[in-house]
């Protein structure tokens, strides 16, 4: 066991380097650069961007700059912004618990609807409820995110005027019912592609567990059908719905980062857009380790939970 | 993998167009409708723009923002006055053959990284696919936006960074077919007749991954049409005046109240032809799918 | 330059730099938005009362006013710090930390400008109680040209020499050389605490620059990183107010999302990027809000690389003023607000050429133009001329919507005379860089506010010397160069008496107007709001921020 997560902590190491190199690359080939926005500022002069630049360490070449960004890095030290100077690290912390937040209660609501919906199909297989859910499903997974979130705007604020906007709060207020409301929209949204795949593969995966011997067993020997369906079935058929989510996660996290865009969500997705338009790299490249360390840990989450769950699971 | 062996025998004992995948696929009626659905797309994009009174770029300061259903105006016009119609098949274009072409693209690398990964294995394969889980361990649309950010967004350049963030899916795919293949007895056959590594990797191999290459095809279309819709969304894809699906709902979100139809036309198209694709992937699934018999 | 005319910058008379015609620019503005309508309305109370929020649609972060920093900023700055003196609405000093605005009457100054003496007020404290004194002057000076110091900017400060601190309350130093605009970059230069910033080992990075101190009408109290940040009354204040308890900044990233905000009511003050014009119909109807049109010192043009070979001639350049609507882009896609300009100089301003020929929208005229100069339309219809097609790129940074409609209407009424435009547009990062510094455009549709603060100083912008592209430290990307204007700039850069000075600026004006190395289009005008309650909000164009008085904000 303790063999197998050291073998993964070095993968995943090796994977978060070559994470940084892509990254590094991308933003820093490209050209432009953070000084751009200063630049029709009024009164300012080539004289004082090149200043800048030269005492910002900009000018250097691009694998000094890499190193001496990774050096920091392996001291626990994720840069400075170029916007506010202020620590990368606090900064993304900021905003994590926004689009945690997002994620967490959208992926609760993804779980349940999509578990039901995805049960009740297979039980019910070839009946209109099952069609219509996978025709549902798969045009869920069809409508474009950020479009979706227009359209919901549009009914449910502008029109109905139920619902806020945006934003994840009121000013000034900030109570429980508060973000709650302003939780509705987003997080609907946002589900709504995972309820898609959820409910597709609860109910591939509810129709594994009722084919199988010991169903049919329970069955005949008289068991109610709730304590079939719940007993047996769930517990089966969750088994894989773990390593769903933990491979969902780079899915949930890109979804969350349309959505924040749509409805101002203070997260990291409009973190991530702000920082590009700046091009604070220090910014940029802390979300992106940040998000595959996310993601790393989700998968590995995902793999030690089935194996806690499932002894005749061996890690090896 | 049971459908490699479906295969194998299908193309030698008759003609593809009857085989039992074909006619598997036939009975599938959300792949015909999804099937169908592009086809009326494709050709509308193709043949309507010279059947509509407006030309797509024709500005007309004095009739923008009309309602759907203003004269001619089936879809209204936009914030310059620019036919939505016009606009739109226009952009249908674009955002179609961005998708397809990313597509092929993403393909073409995925299975030729993922062959030769699954083919050799060893240190080979472990670097390549660590290679691969490294690009899929950021969310794919953070990687895309930190490329478009700084390129100058042409379709060609688009197509390409959504080909850069697509392909990794396809890769693993392959690869993980190209393993389970590698030690089955024709592969061994083809070694001791001395055949060259890569007449086995193209010639024996390829072809009996190619049904999950062809359902995963599908599906990256509709994902490219979606990537390329929203990162032209955030103005950083296909620039003006050239339509996009994308970057018609670019400034929408601000005359969402006052012209709602600016939004709802495009992105309707949008959902309209990935929900296409992805029925036709599904489709595609089913029927190469042994499973779907015995079900 | 004579010692007498040398004085009388510093005596700033009212019709001086720039004034801020509201009424007369726009016709639209509210009583209550000038300083006219504070007079008339309700008297502040006696203390802080009730909180202001205010919506910015950029996210202010660097609170030291110092540091590499963008224009939200400065709404934070001015409501912590203060400047020895300010600049008002029609161009005027008034002394702030200084006792009075130093002038060659008072002895502040000497006759050739080149020895300041300023005097301090004697009553102000930092926000941890400690004193102000003239050391803080003298360090804040330094800092500015640090080369350790990420400073925002070194013009004008780099000639300062011989700092010295003669009492607690006095200060004085010398200038390597006259310096005329040195007035107007002091009034935007916020003083900032010794003894907490003087203390950081890396003035770059200490606490200071998240939590900063200051003397300013309002407290720090705390940042809500992506959100907002709220600041508290400083009851010590040595000017007048604040009337506020709370000053909240509330940071809404989306101008849709920011103007409905305002709409219902969320904020009260709406700041920065302002309601957009397609939303002012809507505005002004609202009730219970005041909305009006204010000009602002940003001048939108088209403007040419003048070393590409399509640009070169007069004639072409010409000619495409000819074909540029520009009526109809401002009645249609700006909605009417912006007012067309000759020049880059804001009308508001005292340096303003009012009688450079105005230009028409003819695209005979235009034809003929080019026919004339020899650009005959090719088998495909663009013009050619010695093997140079009449062919070139526009770009302007993606995502700017209502500028790329007007570049797309261009490009339009553009093909009509025979001439190809190319819309390439770039992603901020990219557009601003060496692709717009280094001329490594065609053209470019861009806003531009050439002058800082009220000075009406350009040499950084036309003199022939600030070209980037040719080793110029200055943003003349356009590559003009033009001998007279050259020698206009130098006589301008250093002659003292207004009137004089005023002759160079507009023989300049009238000199680019000729020369045409950009289209001047609008100047720009933003549509403002705040609820009818809150007094005291007037805009000034010679500031980049709203907040700039809002220590005399209160409500009614």
């Amino acid at each position: 066991m303790l063999r197998y997560l050291l073998g993964r902590f070095w993968q995943s190491l090796v994977l978060l380097l070559l994470v940084s190199v892509i990254g590094f690359a991308v933003l820093n080939l490209a050209p432009g650069g953070p000084l751009s926005q200063f630049t029709l500022t009024p009164g300012m002069t080539q004289a004082d961007l090149d200043r800048i630049a030269t005492q910002m360490g900009l000018n250097r070449p691009l694998p000094v700059q890499y190193l001496d960004w990774l050096g920091h890095l392996l001291r626990g030290d994720w840069g400075r912004s170029f916007r506010d100077g202020r620590p990368v690290l606090d900064i993304i912390w900021g905003h994590l618990l926004a689009t945690l937040l997002l994620m967490g209660v959208s992926t609760a609501i993804a779980i349940f609807v999509g578990t039901c919906v995805g049960v009740l199909g297979a039980l019910k297989r070839y009946s209109i409820f099952d069609y219509a859910a996978t025709v549902g499903a798969m045009v869920a997974l069809s409508i474009p995110t950020f479009w979706f979130g227009l359209i919901a705007i549009y009914i449910f604020s502008l029109r109905l005027r139920w619902l806020p906007a945006g934003n994840m709060y009121t000013i000034g207020d900030g109570s429980l019912g508060d973000y709650a409301i302003h939780l509705i929209m987003p997080s609907i949204v946002l589900a709504l592609v995972n309820i898609a795949v959820w409910s597709r593969y609860m109910r591939t995966a509810t129709l594994d567990v009722i084919n199988q011997d010991f169903v049919r067993t329970a069955r005949a020997k008289g068991l109610r059908p709730r304590r079939v369906l719940i007993r047996h079935i769930l517990g089966n058929a969750l088994l894989p719905m773990i390593t769903l989510l933990g491979l969902q996660l780079p899915t949930i996290l890109g979804g969350a980062l349309v959505t924040e865009t749509v409805f101002t969500w203070p997260g990291m997705g409009r973190l991530f857009l702000d920082s590009l338009g700046y091009s604070d790299y220090p910014v940029v490249m802390g979300l992106l380790m940040m998000s595959a360390v996310l993601v790393l840990v989700g998968n590995l989450a995902a793999d030690l939970a089935v194996a806690f769950v499932d002894p005749r699971i061996r890690l090896s | 993998m049971s459908q490699s062996e479906l295969l194998v025998p299908a193309r030698s004992t008759q003609p593809w167009w009857r085989s039992r995948t074909v006619r598997r696929f036939a009975r599938h009626r959300l792949a015909m409708f999804g099937l169908a659905m592009i086809i009326v797309l494709v050709l509308a994009c193709v043949i309507g723009p010279f059947l509509l009174p407006f030309d797509d770029l024709y500005i007309d300061l004095r009739g923008r923002f009309s309602p759907p259903f203003t004269g001619y105006h089936f879809f209204g016009t936009d914030p310059l006055g620019r036919d939505i119609a016009a606009r739109l098949l226009m952009a249908g274009r674009i955002s179609l053959l961005v998708g397809f072409a990313a597509m092929l693209l993403s393909i073409v690398f995925g299975t030729v990284l993922g062959i030769v990964a699954g083919f050799f294995g060893g240190r080979i394969g472990t670097v390549l696919m660590r290679f691969v889980d490294a690009m899929l361990s950021f969310p794919n649309i953070f990687l895309l936006l930190a490329m478009a950010a700084f390129i100058k967004p042409s379709p060609t350049m688009i197509t390409l960074i959504i080909a850069a963030t697509s392909w990794m899916e396809i890769a693993r795919i392959v690869e993980a077919e190209v393993r389970s293949l590698r030690e089955r007895d024709f592969v061994v056959a083809a070694r001791m007749l001395g055949l060259s590594n890569s007449h086995i990797m193209f010639r024996e191999l390829l072809p009996n991954a190619i049904g999950p290459i062809i359902v995963a095809a599908t599906l990256t279309v509709a994902r490219a049409i979606l990537l390329e819709a929203y990162v032209s969304f955030l103005g950083y894809g296909i620039q003006p005046p050239l339509p996009s699906w994308g970057n018609m709902l670019n400034g929408a979100q601000q005359y969402l109240d006052s012209a709602p139809w600016l939004a709802i036309v495009p992105g309707a198209a949008i959902t309209l032809a990935v929900t296409s694709f992805n029925f036709v992937g599904d489709g595609l699934r089913d029927a190469l799918d042994a499973r779907s018999d015995l079900l | 330059m004579s010692n007498q005319s040398s004085s009388t910058i510093f005596r700033p008379t009212r019709r001086q730099t720039l004034g801020m015609a509201i009424a007369s620019a726009a016709g639209l503005a509210m009583p209550n938005l000038t300083g006219a309508g504070k007079a008339l309305a309700a008297t502040p109370p006696s203390g802080p009362k009730g909180q202001v929020i205010v919506g910015f649609s950029q996210e202010p972060t660097v609170f030291n006013p110092h540091l590499v920093h963008i224009e939200v900023d400065e709404g934070i700055h001015f409501s912590v710090f203060d400047p020895l003196f300010g600049v008002d609405p029609k161009g005027n000093f008034f002394p702030a930390l200084a006792k009075e605005v130093p002038t060659v009457e008072n002895g502040g100054i000497s006759a050739d400008g080149l020895e300041w003496h300023v005097k301090l007020r004697d009553d102000v404290k930092w926000h941890d109680g400690k004193p102000f004194t003239a050391e803080d002057v003298k360090f804040t000076l330094e800092l500015l040209v640090d080369p350790k110091f990420l400073s925002w900017r070194r013009a004008g400060h780099e000639l300062v020499q011989d700092l010295t601190v003669v009492s607690p309350t006095e200060i004085s130093w010398k200038m390597k050389e006259p310096y005329a605009p040195y007035p107007s970059i002091l009034a935007a230069t916020f003083i900032v605490p010794k003894h907490v910033l003087g203390a950081a080992e890396d003035k770059n990075t200490a606490p200071f620059n998240n939590a900063p101190i200051g003397t300013g009408p309002f407290k720090w109290v705390e940042r809500t990183a992506g959100d907002h940040i709220e600041l508290a009354a400083n009851t010590d204040y040595f000017g007048d107010g604040p009337y506020l308890e709370r000053l909240i900044y509330k940071y809404i990233p989306d101008l849709t999302v920011l103007y409905t905000q305002f709409k219902t009511g969320d904020i009260d003050v709406i700041g920065l990027q302002w309601i957009t014009a397609d939303h002012y119909e809507e505005a002004k109807r609202l009730s219970g809000t005041s909305v009006a049109v204010i000009p602002a010192a940003t001048v939108e043009s088209l403007s040419f690389n003048m070393e590409r070979p399509q640009f070169k001639e007069l004639a072409v350049r010409q000619a495409l003023y000819y074909a540029l609507d520009k009526q109809t882009i401002i009645d249609a896609l700006y909605y009417g607000l912006p007012t067309p300009t000759e020049t880059y100089m804001p009308q508001q301003s005292f340096y303003y050429n009012p009688d450079l020929p105005k230009q028409e929208y003819d695209l005979d005229k235009a034809k003929k133009l080019l026919d004339d100069a020899g650009w005959v339309p090719g088998s495909d219809g663009i013009r050619v001329k010695d093997g140079v097609r009449l062919s070139f790129k526009n770009s302007t940074t993606a995502g700017n919507h209502i500028r790329e409609q007007a570049q797309q209407f261009i490009q339009q009424s553009y093909r009509d005379v025979g001439v190809e435009v190319e819309i390439s547009n770039l992603p901020p990062a990219v557009m601003w860089g060496d692709y717009w510094v280094k001329s490594e455009f065609d053209s470019v549709v861009v806003g531009i506010n050439f002058l800082t603060g009220s000075d009406p100083d350009t040499s950084d912008y036309l003199g022939s010397k600030s070209t980037p592209a040719k080793g110029g430290a200055g943003q003349n990307t356009w590559q003009y160069a033009s001998p007279e204007v050259d020698k206009l700039l130098e006589s301008g850069g250093v002659e003292f008496e207004p009137e004089k000075r005023k002759q160079a600026y507009l023989k300049i004006q009238e000199t680019v107007r000729n020369d045409l190395p950009f289209l001047p289009m609008f100047q720009y005008a933003t549509v403002r709001g705040h609820k009818s309650g809150v007094e005291g909000v007037v805009p000034n164009i010679n500031v980049r921020i709203d907040s700039w008085d809002v220590a005399t904000w209160y409500w009614s």
